[in-house]
């Protein structure tokens, strides 16, 4: 049984985890970075162990430094959260030399899974269905390619066969410009990775990224937890997901929570694992890949699922437990939005925005939940990735789920950095986003961000709350040493300073702005 | 007795008038009509409360430097006062001063792509800095020769800290 877990990550999903194993009675052992030692997941663990400077490549990413702090510590297991290394089969390895349980899957599955030919073949055997294509033809076999392209139809994709970091694609619209295509392709194919074999695959578009969560134990066992609507991406990056999908029928989702099954039984998958599949406009769905961890967006799951703990169910599996009796598929109930808080100004391109935190208030209330590293006083470094927290809400219907977010995200305050949550607003009013009619390319092809100077109410609250506080620091400038006299000040003037040097805030009261009270 | 303040929000002036006079506070954005405003605060850096017409709305400020920065509804605005200094998100590119080059916002120098004695063209990339794994490359506003560099390689600078400095171009 594990008993204490180190969790091999940072940030809100270390925090997550954390969560989950205390309320277990499980130990955890953090391990943070030099510009994290003050990190909420440092606090909060029963130890820590400092891993090295700020840069993942020589902190979160350095295999032997961490089975170091497992072993120093006595950590039975480790959870890799997501990113870093959580799916780097050579750490599941490390931890296996090290007699430490890996809470996730097999090395062997993530690498069966990691390749993409490899998982196109897997895939295939196992009945799940793939984007239609033809492997592995020479980039000078015009015959073979042009039957084969018939057959996909097109536009189709031509990729290198050994390809990666979107080296040799070529999206071809039509069957002329196919030879173009594939010596272009094969020339860079074979510069780039000396090997001068494509595959041709349909050009799936527009489409809609779908993904289903599920959970496999080590006895043959596999749920489905029902599909994630992921297609709010900018740059490849997901911003927003929802569960379940508008797209997704009873009909469609049985077949693609049994795709989604045949696939993880194809590799033997152990743990939680995400299938994605893109998603067409006939209800037509191919594979994409597999995600052999914890997913940023699980909470959205969790929250339509009865409130299922996926940390919970992995811990469980990797003790060797079985699923809980029930339904190999989960139907959801309600809907569930996820918002990713990212420190990204959303009115200068997105540009990454850090800093020091010096308020945050937390939105609260029915169906709110908010999963963050933030607290007021963090430095936020500048070495990963933007996201400062998931916020999430749960009801009944999507309309309702909507304006549960919009009220949250109006009640969420995060002072020191900019974040998303004006991009995450101005969504909220399209009108494709509100009836559900989006793809993959949408928000790059459709959606533009309102204009930092656009009529804004938001700059009126801004101003006058600026020309107060100007006010405010004006009249102690004049009079800095005044500790009871009211020195031609106005009431509610002193009232501010007599607040601000307490560092409390006046309850009740009177009426009035005069009294600093909180209302008329 | 009413005071006027001044100041620059995205580059666009905005003028705000305060008039307490007995028992009541007005403000008079821009050109609207004087409101009626019921304030509470806890102070600076603190929560403003402010009630415009029974209609409550709340504002973070904070002081940044001479500046303010207040976040309405999940948007950041600096509010720059005269001589509050160069707005923030203004700090590096066209807006630094000649023979500087600043940082536009904080994160880590990952390429220092000149030496002193260079020269550099306008626009040409100086400096990349890597902020939550994205990479933001520093252009040279004008051209010159580099006199200083103050980067350095896998260190952490802070927005508008100096970066380099060159020897400008006689205009």
């Amino acid at each position: 049984m594990i008993k204490r877990v180190l969790i091999a990550n940072r940030g809100e999903i270390a925090l997550r985890i954390q969560r989950t194993c205390r309320e277990l009675g499980i130990e955890t052992v953090a391990v943070y970075s030099d510009p994290d030692r003050n990190a909420l997941h440092v606090r909060n663990a029963d130890f820590a162990v400092r891993i090295g400077p700020g840069p993942a490549l020589e902190s979160y990413l350095v295999i032997d430094r961490i089975i170091e702090a497992a072993r120093q510590t006595g950590a039975d297991a480790i959870h890799p959260g997501y990113g870093f290394l959580s799916e780097n089969a050579r750490f599941v390895d490390a931890c296996e030399e090290a007699g430490i349980t890996f809470i996730g899957p097999t090395a062997d599955a993530m690498r069966a899974l990691g390749g993409k030919v490899s998982a196109r073949r897997l895939m295939e055997a196992a009945g799940v269905p793939i984007v239609p294509g033809a492997n592995d033809i020479s980039a000078d076999d015009f015959a073979t390619a042009e039957r084969e392209a018939a057959r996909i139809g097109f536009p189709l994709m031509v990729k290198a066969s050994a390809g990666g970091g979107g080296r040799g694609i070529r999206l071809v619209e039509r069957p002329e410009d196919l030879q173009a295509a594939m010596r272009a392709s094969g020339n860079e194919a074979a510069s780039s990775f000396g090997d001068a074999t494509i595959f041709l695959e349909r050009y799936v578009s527009p489409a809609r990224h779908i993904e289903v969560q599920i959970v496999a134990d080590a006895h043959g066992n596999v749920r489905a937890f029902g599909e994630r609507e992921c297609s709010i991406q900018r740059r490849n990056q997901k911003l927003l997901e929802e569960a379940p999908s508008v797209a997704v029928t009873p009909e469609i989702r049985e077949r693609l929570c049994a795709a989604a099954i045949a696939a993880a039984k194809s590799c033997g998958y152990r743990n939680a694992g995400t299938v994605e599949f893109l998603l067409d406009r006939n209800g037509e769905f191919y594979f994409l890949e597999v995600n052999a961890r914890l997913q940023v967006e699980h909470p959205v799951t969790e929250l339509v699922c009865g409130g299922v703990d996926l940390v919970a169910l992995q811990i469980a599996v990797a003790n060797g437990e079985m699923l809980p009796e029930g339904p190999s598929t989960v139907t959801p109930t309600g809907w569930a939005i996820e918002c990713r808080i990212n420190g990204e100004d959303p009115y200068a391109n997105f540009a990454p925005s850090v800093g020091l935190i010096d308020f945050v208030d937390y939105p609260t209330g029915p169906g709110v939940r908010f999963d963050t590293m933030l607290y007021s006083g963090l430095d936020v470094p500048v070495f990963y990735d933007s996201l400062l927290g998931k916020l999430i809400v749960w009801a009944e219907t999507r309309d309702r789920a909507i304006e549960r977010m919009r009220r949250a995200l109006r009640d969420l305050v995060i002072s020191g950095v900019q974040t998303n949550v004006p991009f995450h607003l101005a969504l909220f009013e399209h009108p494709d986003f509100l009836s559900g009619d989006v793809s993959t390319g949408w928000l790059e092809s459709t959606f533009t961000m309102p204009a930092a100077s656009e009529d804004d109410p938001r700059l009126d609250v801004a101003l006058i709350a600026g020309a107060l506080a100007a006010q405010i620091i004006a009249t102690n400038a004049k009079d800095p040493a005044s500790s009871g006299g009211s020195g031609g000040m106005t009431r509610w003037v002193q009232s501010a300073r007599g607040i601000a040097r307490r560092g409390l805030r006046i309850e009740g009261g009177t009426s009035g702005w005069r009294r600093g009270t909180a209302s008329r | 007795m009413a005071t006027r303040h001044r100041f620059q929000v995205d580059g666009q002036p905005h003028t705000v008038m305060v008039d307490e006079s007995g028992d009541r506070l007005a403000v008079t954005v821009d050109d609207a009509p004087p409101v009626e405003v019921d304030v509470t605060t806890s102070g600076i850096p603190g929560l403003f409360s402010i009630i415009r017409n029974g209609v409550p709305s709340r504002a973070y400020v904070a002081r940044e430097g001479r500046n303010l920065r207040v976040v309405v509804d999940g948007r950041t605005f600096l509010l720059a006062t005269a001589g509050g200094g160069r707005e923030r998100g203004a700090s590096g590119g066209a807006s630094d001063p000649l023979g500087k080059i600043t940082a536009p916002l904080a994160g880590v120098a990952v390429e220092i792509r000149v030496a002193v004695g260079d020269r550099i063209e306008p626009r040409q990339a100086v400096v990349v800095v890597e902020a939550m794994k994205m990479q933001n490359e520093v252009q040279a506003p004008h051209g010159g020769v580099v006199t200083v560099v103050h980067a350095q390689h896998g260190v952490r600078v802070e927005k508008g800290e100096l970066l380099v400095e060159y020897a400008p171009d006689e205009a």
